[in-house]
C-alpha cells in the first residue's frame, strides 16, 4: 500500500483531473475509512482563498474531510483534495515519503537496495542517510566505524551535513526538478589544525582555499612561519614529502588520510579536523595510509 | 498561620522545583515566604522569562539552571545563529546575585566574555556545568580557572569549545585545592598533562575526574595513584602497543580504586587492555563503553562482572548475545543506552536486534530508562517489553530507517506502541519510530497521562494524529515533531493547550505561514518562532508550509536577539490577514475528536 501523505483542503475544490503532486500519489483509504461509519466522523472546516491561480471562489462548497490523498477521488466516504495547477505548496516544501529514500539512494553511484523483510514500502539508504539529523544521534556520540569497508563516494550524493555542526546551513531535501538540492551551503568552514609537539592548536578556514597547494602554504605560515612570496615557486614541502612533517587529516569515519590523495571537493566533504604528523608517527597510521605514503615516497624519488 | 520561620523551615525540606512552584499558589503569604527562601531556580526555556522577572521575584538565589536552544539542536535541525545567548543573563545574575554560587546551563551560547564575567563576579563560585553548550574557548576556561578560588565543579559535557591553547589548565593558582569534579571529556587537544597532575595531586577532595581523548594510557595509572578516592572515572584514548609493564601498572591502579564507581571514556580501544578493569567491574553502578569500538566478546565479558551495574551506554556491538548476559548478570540495571556504531549505513552488520531490548526487560527487573538503536522491530516485541516493563518512565526507540514496518507482519507498529503506553503508566518520556499511524496517537491520547515529552518523527497520517497528542495527553510539557503531515487544524483547534505546554516543535511539518501568524497574534502567551531558510521566504503565500516553527510559552513577549531566518509571527500590530494570504477560519466544538463547524467567517477576522 502506498502511503502519500497530504495537506488537507488547501484549495477549493478544482479537480483539474491529472493533477498530482510530484510523487505521483495514489489514493489511498486511511485507517479511519474503516471506521468512518461510526461517531469518528471527522468534519473539519475550513476555508480558503488564495491568490493562487483557481478561478472563482466555491467558498459555499466547504470541502471537508481528513482525507490522506491528494489527486483522485476519495476512498470511501471521504473526499479528495485536489490540488489544483501546478501543485500548490507542494513546489515549496515536501514532505519526504518512503519515495524520497528510494530515489535517493538509487542516486548515489553504489545502489544495493535491500529490503530486510519489510514491506516494499521503505528501502534502506544503503550509501549512507540523506535526511538532516538522522538517525538522532548527537555529535558526541557519533562514532567511527569498526569497519572500513563500505565507504560511500561522497562526491555525488548530497552530503550528511550533521557532520559539522557549526555554521552550518540545514539541507532541505526536495525532490522537484528545478531547484537543485543545496549541498554544504556554507559559506566559512573551518577545521582544527593540530600540529605535533605543539600544544596550541589552529583553525583553517577550507572554503577560503581551491586547492591542496593552498592550504599546504596557508599551514606553512601558520606553523613554520614561512613567507609565502619567498616560496610561491616552490611546491609545498609538507605536501611533496620533503618536510619532517606530513599533512594528514581525519575523515567522517575517525581514519586518519594522507592529504592529497581525493580530489579537492570529495576532501572537502569528507574531513574533519587536519593534523600535522611528524614522519616517525606515520607507521602508526591506518594501512591504507601507510600504502599509499609509500607510494608517494617512492613517486618522489 | 505559622510564623514565618516555621515556613522557612518546612519550605527547607521542598527540594524539587515543581513543589516550590506548588507551594507558592497556595496564598499570598506562602508566595512571599517562598521566594525570599528559594535557593535554586531552574528555567527550562531561557526565552520564556525575563532575567529581571526572575531577579525581582527571587532575591536570594543561590544557583541558576538555564536551557536554550530546542532539544532537536542536538541533530542539527536548529540553525546556527537561532539563539540562546546567555550573555544577558549572566549580566544581570552577576548584578544581582554576588553570592551566587552554581551555573548550569544547556544547550546555549556561552561566550569567553560571559566566562569572564562569571569568573570575576562572583565570589563563592563552586559549580559550573556546560552541557551541549558552545562559543567559548578555552581562553574563558583559563579565566575561570585563575579567578574562581572556591571552585568544586567543572563540568563541559559535550561542550563545543575552541581550543585555542592546552595551558588553560595550568591557571589553576598552585594554592586551589577545593575541586571535587572536572570533566573535559569534550575537548580535542592536549592539555598539559603535567599541570593536570599536579592539579589532581593538591585536590584531595576529587571524586569525578573525566579526562579527554588525548591523555595517554600510559598516564591513565599516575592519576589513578594520585587519585584513589575518585568515585567516576573516564579515561582518554584506550590503546597503545601492547606493554606487559604498562599492562600491569594500569590493573594494579585498578584494583586499587576501591571507590570507582563509574567509568567511562575508552576511545580508541585496544581490546588487549580491556582486562585491566575487571577488578573494578562489581563495584560499578555506571558504564559507558559507547566510544569502545570493540566487539560483543570484549564487551560482554566486561558486564558479565559488572552485578551491581545501574546505567548502561554501549553500542550495538554488544549485539543481542551481550545484552543477554547483561539481562542475566546486570540484575540492578535502571537504565540502558544502545547507541549504533554506524548509524548512517543502511547494511547491517552488526547483530543487535529488537531481541536484545526483550532480553534486558525479561531479565532487569528494575529497568525503567532506555533510549535502543536497532535496524528492526516487531509488534509482539514490543507489547512484551510492555508487559515485562510496566514500570518504564523513559522509552526511546529509534529504528534507524524511517517508516519500517513490523518486520514480521508489515504491519504498522501502531499496536506496539500503544502497548507500552497502556501498560507502562509511569511513562514520562517517549520517543518512537517505524511506520505509525493515526491511530498509535489515538492510543496515545488515550493512556499517556503521564507523559511529560514525546518525540515524532515520520509517523502518522493526519492532523488527527495531532489533535489525539495535544488533546489527550495531558502532562504534555514538550512536544517535538519532524517530517509528519500534521498541519494547521489540529494546531490551531489546541491553541490553548499550547500555552499549557513549555514548547513545541514541528519541522517539515504542514503547518503554514498564515496558520502560525493567527496562531501568534491570538495567544499574546505563545511566542510563535517560525524557522526558515530559504531565501525567497518573505515571498510565499501564506498557505506553503513553513521550514521550522518553533511555538513556546513565554511571559516576557518575544525576544529582539533573532538572527534574519526567524521570525515571530503575529506580533506586529499592523500584522493583519494580507489580502493575498490565507484566510483560515478553524472553529471548533472541543468535543473529543469531532470538528463541528459553528461558523464559517470569510472576511471577518476572528
Amino acid at each position: 500500500m502506498d502511503v502519500t501523505l497530504g495537506l488537507l483542503p488547501d484549495s477549493p475544490a478544482g479537480d483539474d483531473g491529472g493533477g498530482v503532486p510530484s510523487g505521483g500519489s495514489t489514493t489511498v483509504k486511511s485507517i479511519l475509512t474503516k471506521e468512518d461509519n461510526n461517531k469518528n466522523n471527522m468534519v473539519m472546516c475550513s476555508e480558503v482563498s488564495s491568490s493562487y491561480p483557481v478561478g472563482d471562489q466555491n467558498l459555499g462548497d466547504l470541502e471537508l474531510g481528513l482525507g490522506l490523498s491528494i489527486g483522485g477521488g476519495g476512498g470511501g466516504g471521504l473526499k479528495g483534495k485536489v490540488v489544483a495547477g501546478g501543485g500548490g505548496w507542494s513546489q515549496y516544501a515536501r514532505i519526504l515519503t518512503a519515495k524520497d529514500f528510494k530515489q535517493n539512494s538509487c542516486s548515489s553511484s553504489s545502489c544495493s537496495v535491500s529490503i530486510p523483510n519489510s514491506a516494499t514500502d521503505s528501502v534502506s539508504p544503503t550509501n549512507g542517510n540523506s535526511v538532516v539529523g538522522w538517525p538522532p544521534v548527537s555529535k558526541a556520540h557519533r562514532m567511527p566505524s569498526l569497519a572500513n569497508e563500505n565507504k560511500s563516494p561522497t562526491g555525488n550524493r548530497i552530503s550528511v551535513t550533521e557532520q559539522t555542526k557549526s555554521k552550518n546551513r540545514t539541507v532541505v531535501i526536495n525532490d522537484y526538478s528545478n531547484e537543485k538540492a543545496r549541498i554544504s551551503d556554507k559559506k566559512y568552514r573551518s577545521v582544527k589544525v593540530n600540529m605535533d609537539g605543539s600544544l596550541i592548536g589552529r583553525k583553517v578556514d577550507l572554503n577560503a582555499h581551491t586547492s591542496y597547494e593552498m592550504l599546504a602554504q596557508t599551514l606553512e605560515e601558520m606553523f613554520f612561519r614561512r613567507r609565502s612570496s619567498t616560496e610561491a615557486a616552490k611546491s609545498s614541502r609538507l605536501l611533496d614529502g620533503t618536510s619532517e612533517f606530513v599533512l594528514t587529516y581525519e575523515d567522517k569515519d575517525g581514519d586518519c588520510m594522507l592529504v592529497g590523495d581525493v580530489p579537492w571537493q570529495m576532501f572537502l566533504s569528507s574531513v574533519k579536523r587536519l593534523r600535522i604528523m611528524k614522519n616517525s608517527e606515520s607507521n602508526e597510521l591506518a594501512p591504507r595510509f601507510q600504502e599509499s605514503h609509500e607510494r608517494r615516497r617512492t613517486d618522489v624519488v | 498561620m505559622f510564623p514565618e520561620e516555621v515556613l522557612e523551615h518546612v519550605f527547607s525540606f521542598l527540594n524539587s522545583h515543581t513543589d516550590r512552584n506548588t507551594a507558592s499558589l497556595v496564598c499570598k503569604s506562602w508566595y512571599e515566604m517562598e521566594r525570599w527562601c528559594r535557593k535554586r531556580v531552574f528555567i527550562g526555556n531561557c526565552y520564556a522569562v525575563n532575567p529581571r522577572v526572575v531577579i525581582r521575584r527571587f532575591p536570594e538565589v543561590k544557583s541558576v539552571e538555564l536551557k536554550g536552544k530546542p532539544h532537536f539542536a542536538d541533530f542539527n535541525l536548529v540553525p546556527e545563529g537561532w539563539g540562546g545567548y546567555v550573555y544577558p543573563w549572566i549580566v544581570e545574575i552577576a548584578r544581582a546575585y554576588p553570592w551566587l554560587e552554581e551555573i548550569r546551563l544547556k544547550r546555549m551560547v556561552v561566550t569567553d566574555e560571559c566566562l569572564e564575567i562569571v569568573a570575576k563576579s562572583f565570589r563563592n563560585f563552586r559549580v559550573l556545568v556546560l552541557e551541549s553548550c558552545e562559543g567559548f574557548s578555552t581562553d574563558g576556561l583559563a579565566a575561570v580557572a585563575a579567578n574562581c578560588r572556591n571552585l568544586r565543579v567543572l563540568d563541559l559535557r559535550e561542550c563545543e569549545v575552541e581550543e585555542l591553547s592546552g595551558h588553560w589548565l595550568s591557571h589553576f593558582p598552585d594554592s586551589f585545592t577545593s575541586l571535587e569534579s572536572l570533566n573535559m571529556a569534550c575537548l580535542g587537544s592536549e592539555v598539559s598533562f603535567s599541570a593536570l597532575e599536579r592539579l589532581v595531586a593538591r585536590s584531595p577532595n576529587l571524586k569525578t575526574l573525566r579526562l579527554n581523548r588525548t591523555v595517554p594510557i600510559e598516564k591513565l595509572s599516575t592519576l589513578l595513584q594520585r587519585a584513589p578516592q575518585l568515585v567516576d572515572f573516564g579515561t582518554g584514548a584506550y590503546s597503545a602497543e601492547i606493554r606487559q609493564d604498562v599492562y600491569s601498572r594500569l590493573a594494579d591502579a585498578f584494583s586499587r580504586s576501591k571507590n570507582l564507581k563509574s567509568l567511562s571514556g575508552f576511545w580508541d580501544v585496544t581490546p588487549a587492555y580491556l582486562p585491566a578493569i575487571y577488578s573494578v567491574c562489581s563495584q560499578l553502578t555506571s558504564l559507558n563503553l559507547s566510544y569502545a569500538a570493540t566487539r560483543s566478546p570484549d564487551l560482554t565479558k566486561i558486564v558479565s562482572q559488572c552485578y551491581n551495574l545501574q546505567r548502561l551506554v554501549v553500542l550495538d556491538y554488544i549485539e543481542d548475545t551481550g545484552l543477554n548476559t547483561v539481562s542475566m548478570s546486570c540484575k540492578d540495571l535502571r537504565e540502558l543506552v544502545v547507541f549504533p556504531s554506524d548509524p548512517f549505513v543502511g547494511e547491517v552488520d552488526v547483530l543487535l536486534t529488537e531481541q536484545g531490548l526483550v532480553s534486558v526487560s525479561q531479565g532487569c527487573s528494575k529497568l525503567q530508562s532506555v533510549l535502543y538503536f536497532c535496524h528492526q522491530m516487531s509488534n509482539s516485541a514490543l507489547i512484551s517489553i510492555s508487559k515485562n516493563r510496566p514500570n518504564l518512565t523513559c522509552f526511546r526507540l529509534c529504528i534507524i530507517e524511517p517508516r519500517v514496518p513490523d518486520y514480521v507482519t508489515h504491519e504498522p507498529l501502531d499496536v506496539g506502541f500503544g502497548s507500552i503506553v497502556e501498560n507502562c503508566k509511569q511513562l514520562t518520556r517517549l520517543s518512537m519510530s517505524g511506520l505509525l499511524t493515526d491511530r498509535v496517537f489515538e492510543y496515545i491520547g488515550t493512556h499517556a497521562k503521564n507523559l511529560d515529552m514525546l518525540s515524532i518523527a515520520f509517523a502518522g497520517d493526519s492532523d488527527l494524529g495531532l489533535h489525539h497528542v495535544l488533546s489527550g495527553c495531558d502532562s504534555l510539557r514538550k512536544l517535538e515533531i519532524r517530517d509528519c503531515p500534521f498541519g494547521d487544524k489540529a494546531l490551531l483547534a489546541n491553541a490553548s493547550k499550547l500555552e499549557k505546554m513549555r514548547s513545541l516543535w514541528m519541522s517539515s511539518c504542514l503547518v503554514s505561514f498564515g496558520a502560525c501568524k493567527l496562531l501568534g497574534q491570538k495567544m499574546p502567551g505563545l511566542n510563535v518562532e517560525v524557522i526558515d531558510e530559504r531565501e525567497n521566504v518573505n515571498s510565499l503565500p501564506e498557505y506553503v508550509p513553513v521550514e521550522k516553527v518553533y511555538i513556546y510559552r513565554t511571559v516576557s513577549g518575544q525576544r529582539f536577539d533573532t538572527p534574519d531566518f526567524v521570525r515571530i509571527m503575529g506580533k506586529d500590530k499592523d500584522d493583519l490577514f494580507s489580502d493575498k494570504g490565507l484566510k483560515v477560519a478553524v472553529l471548533f466544538c472541543s468535543n473529543f475528536g469531532t470538528f463541528r463547524p459553528c461558523c464559517c467567517t470569510r472576511s471577518r477576522s476572528l
